[in-house]
């Protein structure tokens, strides 16, 4: 996969530029397998040979995400052979000096849509034993995302129980495609399984639409990739609304939730129609005790990537202050996406004096790190 | 205004004066306040507005009941005010302009000031 056919001899400088920040995280670094059958030596043996027969048997849906089937950027060489753990310390924790990389998966985020759902947990216990074996073990700067099957809350908890209390794990991913919006009490065993371990909860886009999961729109499918990347936002705000309703905080005192790749651009118009609207109808839901934005502010973060781009660049200041950027915004890279947000155009985005929380301070107290 | 008996506990009287929409003026289980009849928030006539208990929570899914008709929901959007008080009982930068009320020799006085 050669982007260019002349390249310079000259070895790149190991790291690109001054550091960003005193402590970075990247809350946004993809892991994914290169073929399924990566995994085979962590599945039972009738799913190995189920899949051996049928293929993967993991929903989608049939848009594209450019540039191939693996993702990596255009720019960046890989084959067969190459292995990502080391490429990506080599190609994006060195450079740009990360500290610590919180690997968000991709391969699976189909479970969410698989309707077998001891296949899907099996597909999910065997993504993280392999994500240990091959990437955590690879750098002591890796921390990962516990894969799960939401719609089995009870198989799921026991898989946060049975890994939860390994180091190197932070979180607990559940796609934004779902069945139900994630504050409806079915998943709470889940929750509490996560606050017992002092683990995040985290939602990135993937599998909306996909195998049993919801449409990713309320009005219906997307035609087209770009339509569909319009509705991140959408998906996001139903989630973060429903946490909120549905008493999650209140339930769960200590669990904080991280969204990321669902845009940032609706924090502040959600945050302020949602207090108005809570003002007038709080008492149809009492246990919804404080102002949404409360709740929402001590307990939602959100990752950075894809970053707004107001034409004006002056008013991003605005923008992050409305959007309490100091408190509630991560960064992520989306390495290794051809969408992803380089740090240091990131950061030529974000305003001096707030690099330090949004590159590295607040996710550093989320993931306790 | 009118004599005690006019306005029994649980009722209200509108009385035409102080501005727009004049003054509402409540009975609430004995105890007469008056408010003046128009929302802080954004203009509504409040006085005219449900009369509601405090609905508060043990936890998720569970109602309780408090404060019985001492709560004011303004017809415009439905913010909950304190009678007695004219607070907005969920948001502490609004309040609804307030007049004494007493009771002379049978009759409901209201004071404007």
């Amino acid at each position: 996969m050669g982007a260019v056919d002349v390249k310079p001899e000259a070895p790149p400088s190991p790291t690109r530029g001054p550091k960003l920040a005193p402590f970075i995280v990247d809350c946004d670094c993809h892991h994914i397998w290169h073929e399924i059958d990566d995994i085979f030596p962590y599945l039972p043996r009738q799913y190995v040979e189920q899949i051996r027969d049928f293929g993967p048997m993991l929903p989608k849906l049939s848009y594209t995400n450019v540039p191939n089937v693996l993702g990596y950027r255009a720019d960046l060489e890989v084959t067969r052979n190459t292995n990502f753990a080391e490429f990506t310390v080599r190609e994006h924790l060195d450079p740009y000096q990360i500290d610590a990389a919180v690997l968000t998966g991709g391969s699976v985020y189909g479970v969410v849509g698989i309707s077998d759902v001891d296949y899907a947990s099996a597909l999910a216990r065997a993504f993280n034993d392999w994500t240990l074996d091959t990437w955590v073990s690879v750098d002591p700067r890796y921390r990962m995302t516990l894969a799960v099957c939401p719609n089995d809350p009870a198989q799921a908890a026991e898989e946060i129980r049975r890994l939860g209390d390994h180091p190197a794990v932070v979180a607990v991913m559940l796609p934004a495609g779902a069945r139900n919006p994630y504050g409806n009490r079915f998943y709470h065993p889940i929750y509490e399984a996560a606050a017992e371990h002092g683990l995040v909860m985290m939602t990135h886009f993937g599998g909306e639409g996909a195998g049993v999961t919801n449409p990713p729109t309320a009005a219906g499918y997307p035609s087209y990739y770009l339509e569909m990347r319009m509705a991140r936002p959408q998906i996001a705000q139903a989630h973060v609304v429903s946490l909120v309703c549905e008493g999650v905080f209140e339930k769960f005192p200590s669990l904080r939730w991280l969204f990321i790749e669902v845009d940032t651009w609706w924090i502040p118009g959600l945050l302020w129609h949602f207090d108005a609207d809570w003002k007038g109808l709080r008492d149809t839901t009492p246990w919804v005790k404080r102002l949404p934005s409360d709740y929402i502010r001590e307990h939602v973060r959100v990752g950075t990537q894809p970053l707004e781009q107001p034409p004006r660049r002056e008013d991003m200041r605005t923008f992050l202050d409305w959007a309490h950027a100091e408190e509630m915004l991560v960064y992520a890279s989306d390495f290794p996406h051809w969408d992803w947000d380089e740090p240091r155009a990131a950061a030529a985005m974000i305003p001096r004096d707030l690099r330090p929380r949004i590159f590295g301070e607040t996710a550093r107290e989320l993931f306790s790190l | 205004m009118c004599r005690v008996d006019d306005l029994p506990p649980g009722s209200r009287r509108e009385v035409p004066v102080g501005g727009e929409n004049g003054v509402m003026v409540f009975n609430v289980g004995g105890r007469f306040y008056a408010l003046r009849n128009r929302c802080p928030h954004s203009g509504g006539p409040l006085g005219r507005g449900v009369i509601r208990p405090h609905v508060i929570s043990n936890g998720v899914g569970h109602f309780d009941f408090e404060r019985e008709a001492e709560i004011l929901k303004c017809p415009f959007h439905n913010w909950e005010f304190d009678i007695a008080t004219g607070c907005a009982l969920y948001d502490p930068s609004m309040r609804a302009k307030t007049y004494p009320v007493a009771v002379e020799d049978g009759e409901v006085v209201l004071t404007l000031g």
